[in-house]
């Protein structure tokens, strides 16, 4: 007997499948929050307009999606290599922030009479990399080693790290590294430190090749290396790694120190290209917001450049409508992770299997059901 | 007595007060968790709840001005908000960590909207009516122990009582066994006749609730304003504390007492003014949570086996 919706044992997995639902996720959550607009007065059609126009149809406005796009992509990078290791790790604000701080450090000392003094850009930068890479690595690591080692829960120890490591930079910007001034924030770094500029006459900086770069390697690693196979199984069954000969201990630890090496590198991307010194508060919950990012993505590392750009791009309209028609910019959050949450939901669809011609065949049907009584 | 002891002895009552003081929402957040964990439910949109609550009752008390109806409708919107959860944890299955997490984004945006939208844009922080701390006649005013154990406030009391009235639940009715064998072994309780999915239920409803209401608690009987920072990673220091006090709400207890201490010795310090950073001791309550976390101090083994499992009924 057809019926309209047959459940299926497993979900279809068909790309086109995803993409339906995702798609379908997403029109939902700006359906609801269509009425949010409503609710100030303004029409929905002319908010969404308003919203995706300045950051994707203007010049100045793209370019600052892609300065909001390049750190969201790079921690959304760092959370598909963690989560999908099994390691489910939620401190990138943390590893943002610690990036940021190392960066900045680093940089500061490059001022022409300090310890280090000037380097030429193409020595700091590979540098920077590396000290950024290395410092997230760290922080993230101990937290991997803790898990692999005592069994302590991650979840949590990495939510906690996220107020420990904001807590320091707030520490060093009020005290050791606070420039003269009113406010707790660092001097402006040494020009010869900063990203180059990618268009005129916007703020598109080099960060977002540097998140290009980074989603192919974190691809090539997943999908064609040894090492990123291991991380995989580990990931989706840690006992059956253990019976093939993998250390779990140690690729869980290991995929820790690339996840938050990819989280400090978002920090070091929005130190060196758009803020250009540290201040108490940088982070602003980016680390949240990529984490979504990966979400969105389906933890795949070529849709989270596109991912990246459509909410970074999102901020950039959510700013601009604050501005010219004064609804908050906290609208977005909502329809953000509203879009994630429904994403979920929706995949509950999958299992579903719609026969349409049991609309048509329901009636002879339920006489001839009725008929055999 | 010298001048040395009695700035010792002042510094000692403002500070034991002040934890006792601020121990009071997260251990209300961590009492309702226990609930949730126990049937198996790791709720991480504690966080969020908290601040939709605090949210619900700083307008409800600026409207009203009744503290206890707002401290209800707290409560109440901490229910609905987990209805919500709820339904994703248990009955599409979501990850748990994944819905938490996304729901406090959420709720993040919602409060800062709709204080914007009831509030305005003007700066200044609007003051509403709280609760104020008890004064019993003569026993509040004995020495240290009167303004430390006796000078809280009326919810202070609430939550110590609602420790018992949890412990008692939970090891010594039917249903508190019902919902820790829905989140011990929910194949076996459900041979056995309970609906794992009403247990898994009502554990996150009861955390919503009591998130809800530690958010009141939060803006009714500390703060007495809203600001979208209020909450800062109390819900998350909640779940440290459900861990740290081995899923058991009068361990639980002991737990916030300790965590509201080192929240607590940052403040008195800063009145009594020490050369020591202020981040440094800011910092104390998060690292000691993930001390007591970390496993250094054992208490893998008692987690409920099936925390963060969803189950799937044949």
């Amino acid at each position: 007997m057809a019926r309209l919706f047959e459940r299926r044992l497993t979900p279809v997995d068909s790309p086109l499948a995803i993409l339906a639902t995702t798609t379908t996720a997403f029109l939902a959550a700006m359906f609801v929050t269509a009425f949010l607009f409503l609710s100030y007065g303004a029409s929905p059609f002319q908010a969404y307009i308003a919203l995706f126009h300045e950051p994707f149809a203007t010049l100045r406005g793209f370019g600052y999606s892609l300065v909001r796009a390049s750190p969201l992509a790079l921690i959304a990078l760092g959370t598909i290599v963690s989560w999908r290791s099994g390691f489910s790790y939620l401190g990138f604000e943390g590893c943002f922030v610690i990036g940021a701080t190392a960066t900045g450090w680093l940089a500061l000392l490059t001022a022409p009479g300090a310890r280090i003094g000037p380097l030429p850009f193409f020595l700091f930068l590979p540098l920077a990399i590396l000290f950024a890479f290395a410092a997230g690595g760290v922080w993230a690591g101990l937290v991997g080693l803790v898990r692999a080692r005592l069994g302590g829960n991650e979840v949590l120890i990495s939510l906690m790290s996220n107020y420990v490591a904001i807590f320091i930079l707030q520490y060093l910007v009020s005290g050791p590294l606070r420039a003269p001034g009113s406010l707790p924030e660092t001097p402006l770094l040494p020009r010869a430190t900063w990203l180059p500029f990618l268009l005129p006459g916007t703020r598109a900086h080099a960060g977002i090749l540097i998140a290009l770069a980074a989603a192919g390697l974190v691809w090539m690693l997943l999908q064609k290396m040894p090492l990123g196979y291991e991380l995989v199984v580990t990931g989706f069954n840690p006992l059956a790694a253990r019976y093939a000969g993998i250390d779990v201990a140690r690729r869980l630890v290991l995929a820790a120190f690339f996840a938050g090496g990819l989280g400090a590198l978002a920090g070091m991307v929005e130190v060196l290209g758009s803020q250009h010194r540290l201040m108490d508060g940088i982070s602003g919950g980016v680390g949240f917001v990529g984490i979504i990012v990966a979400l969105l993505s389906r933890l795949n590392p070529l849709a989270v450049i596109p991912t990246a750009l459509l909410y970074g791009g999102m901020s950039v309209g959510a700013d601009a409508m604050q501005r010219r028609v004064s609804i908050p910019s906290s609208i977005t959050f909502i329809l953000q992770s509203l879009a994630v949450l429904l994403v979920l939901a929706c995949d509950a669809l999958r299992y579903y299997k719609v026969n349409p011609s049991a609309i048509w065949r329901r009636t002879p049907q339920t006489v001839a059901g009725q008929a055999s009584k | 007595m010298n001048g040395a002891q009695l700035v010792g002895s002042a510094f000692v009552v403002t500070w034991l007060s002040a934890s006792l003081r601020l121990a009071g929402p997260v251990l209300l957040a961590a009492l309702g968790e226990t609930f949730a964990e126990q049937s198996g439910v790791l709720n991480v949109g504690i966080e969020g709840t908290i601040l939709l609550g605090a949210l619900a009752s700083f307008l409800a008390s600026y409207y009203t001005g009744m503290i206890w109806i707002s401290l209800l409708f707290a409560v109440l919107v901490g229910i609905v908000a987990n209805i919500f959860l709820a339904w994703m944890y248990v009955t599409l299955r979501a990850s748990q960590v994944v819905a938490g997490l996304v729901f406090n984004v959420l709720a993040l945006g919602i409060a800062s909207t709709v204080y914007r939208r009831a509030m305005g844009n003007s700066s200044l922080p609007e003051s509403i009516a709280m609760f104020h701390p008890l004064h019993i006649p003569v026993i509040s005013n004995l020495p240290l122990i009167g303004p430390v154990l006796f000078g809280q406030t009326i919810l202070f009391y609430l939550t110590l009582m609602l420790a018992f009235v949890a412990h008692f639940v939970l090891f010594r009715t039917n249903f508190g066994l019902a919902l820790r064998a829905s989140g011990e072994n929910p194949a076996a309780a459900d041979s056995a006749g309970v609906s794992v999915y009403r247990m898994r239920y009502a554990g996150t409803l009861i955390s919503g609730a009591a998130a809800g209401m530690a958010g009141g608690y939060l803006v009714l009987a500390q703060v007495g304003l809203f600001r979208e920072s209020i909450v800062s990673g109390q819900g998350f220091i909640a779940l440290g504390i459900v861990i740290f006090g081995r899923w058991n709400p009068l361990k639980a207890a002991v737990a916030a007492m300790v965590f509201g201490a080192c929240d607590a010795l940052q403040l008195s310090l800063q009145i009594f003014g020490t050369s020591v950073p202020p981040q440094l001791l800011l910092a104390l309550p998060y690292v000691v949570t993930i001390l007591a976390i970390s496993g250094l101090f054992g208490g893998k083994a008692v987690q409920p086996a099936a925390l963060m499992s969803p189950y799937v009924k044949d």
